[in-house]
């Protein structure tokens, strides 16, 4: 034990030094392709602390915007998992950027999901008043 | 006959990791009387799993009541669920989540026997031991992904599949662990220092043991043959080379040694169950909603993990119960206080590796 301690003084520490690359198969942040979506929010239902949330548009049609929340995400990759589509949804091997207070990312986060409740009220109105219309033209 | 003095220890307080309170009446140094209190970490994990989260998710839930056994609590959880809902686990599965459990197990082990070494004043010997537990972690980062926070174990099965990459990284790690185990046990057994402050301090009898119902390792101390893996065969550990660790004195030293030891017999069943793998499937689909009622006894690092889940055919869980180990040993620690003297009361606490923010929840 005395020389382990002793040899332990002239050698290099053992903890990593700042800035190392995360290691391999290392969970990182989910990155989003749209062009692949099927919007079925099926990610958006399996999310543990809700870090992924779809806003809907105000015109009634069938695209939604995603929106993704890193600070929040737990990185637990049950939304890729959930996904019909492969590729849509990915997990990368490198992490978030951390925020910085004047991006203020609770504020925005709060904001959008405010504005899902609000926007799936008026587009499901719009998506009703399509059907009206339709009906309408059918008659 | 000494006047009576009262002292409180914690709830914040440098020997302790987490926050309990005594409050020790004292009598020339001698304890008399002890009160216990604690709850300081209530965080209403319990609540929240039966009224915000879906039932599939709250395998990441209640990983997040500890940081030191979270695996544990995972897969007691999905056990529980497995069994309420007859899912059938494919054998990789198992065999993933035995070598996560054990990973997990020593490092959970590693800290505690550290903690004991600081607190004893060895601090050398902690940062020895901290250092060695620095390559199971690494482990694990390789092999789940993260550090702490595993999110290895789903319903159904595991999150992540062990490739051939991640095998030929884990092995030589695992090897250079148990070279330094065995030095660090050998310290153990012979260092002078170390012998002269836990051997025959804060002796747990086998009929004390029994009495306040100890679980986990101050039970294996003391001689009592507990251990929730083998009780149950939830999982075939005895196919993997699992071996009781028993000792007979009951005092800190062997509380410490039952730790050594056992991540020693982790180690072994880990490198078995890494060179066993069966081929198959990671994962089962799950369809339905729970119905009915489950109670699992589940072998966490630290004791026995009681986990009661009852659903109603909903999503969310009419009620989830989780005992953990360290609510199960304070009445023996709590006996074990009265008549020892006031200097042991740091190195008695943490033998017993109290997690106290499983325990609030």
């Amino acid at each position: 034990m005395f020389f382990y301690s002793l040899k332990n003084l002239f050698s290099p520490p053992a903890t990593l030094e700042k800035g190392t690359p995360p290691p391999k198969n290392y969970r990182g942040t989910i990155l989003y392709f749209e062009e692949t979506c099927i919007y079925c929010k099926k990610c958006e239902m399996v999310c543990p602390p809700g870090a992924i949330i779809f806003t809907y548009p105000e015109d009634g049609s069938k695209k939604l915007k995603f929106h993704y929340n890193p600070y929040l995400c737990i990185y637990c990759g049950e939304c890729v998992r959930a996904c019909p589509k492969p590729g849509t949804l990915v997990q990368a091997e490198t992490p978030s950027p951390p925020a910085t207070a004047d991006q203020k990312p609770n504020d925005q986060w709060f904001e959008i999901e405010k504005l899902a409740v609000e926007s799936k009220k008026k587009w499901q109105e719009a998506r009703k008043r399509m059907r009206e219309q339709k009906n309408k033209n059918q008659q | 006959m000494g006047k009576k003095f009262v002292v409180p220890f914690g709830s914040q307080h440098v020997a302790l990791p987490e926050p309990i309170r005594f409050v020790f009446t004292t009598e020339n140094e001698i304890i008399r009387n002890v009160a216990v209190d604690f709850g300081y970490v209530h965080r209403g994990i319990e609540k929240a799993c039966m009224s915000k989260f879906k039932y599939t998710q709250v395998p990441y839930v209640v990983a997040r009541v500890c940081g030191l056994c979270s695996i544990s609590h995972a897969s007691g959880y999905c056990l529980a669920i497995e069994t309420l809902m007859d899912i059938e686990v494919p054998k990789r599965a198992v065999y993933l989540r035995i070598i996560a459990h054990e990973l997990d197990r020593i490092h959970s082990h590693l800290f505690a026997v550290s903690h004991l070494c600081e607190v004893a004043g060895y601090e050398n010997l902690f940062m020895r031991v901290m250092r060695d537990r620095e390559l199971v972690m690494e482990c694990l980062e390789i092999f789940t992904g993260n550090r702490v926070q595993y999110d290895f174990v789903t319903i159904g099965g595991v999150n992540r599949d062990l490739t051939k990459e991640v095998y030929e990284e884990l092995k030589p790690r695992l090897e250079e662990l148990e070279k330094r185990l065995l030095q660090l046990k050998e310290i153990f057994e012979k260092d002078y220092t170390l012998q002269m402050r836990w051997k025959g301090a804060g002796v747990i009898t086998k009929e004390m043991a029994q009495k306040y119902n100890a679980v986990g390792p101050i039970a294996r101390a003391s001689g009592l043959a507990t251990d929730c893996r083998v009780e149950f065969g939830y999982f075939p550990y005895e196919e993997l080379g699992y071996r009781m660790v028993l000792y007979h004195e009951g005092d800190i030293w062997a509380r410490n040694m039952v730790r050594v030891d056992e991540s020693l017999v982790s180690i072994e069943i880990a490198k078995n169950a890494m060179d066993n793998l069966p081929e198959g499937e990671i994962n089962v689909r799950v369809r339905g909603n729970p119905n009915g009622e489950a109670l699992v006894r589940w072998e966490a690092p630290r004791g026995e993990l009681l986990y009661y889940v009852k659903g109603n055919g909903k999503p969310v869980l009419e009620r989830l119960r989780i005992k953990t180990p360290t609510f199960s040993v304070i009445p023996v620690m709590k006996e074990l206080y009265y008549n020892q003297p006031y200097a042991l009361v740091p190195d008695i606490t943490i033998s017993f590796d109290p997690c106290l923010s499983c325990t609030a929840r």
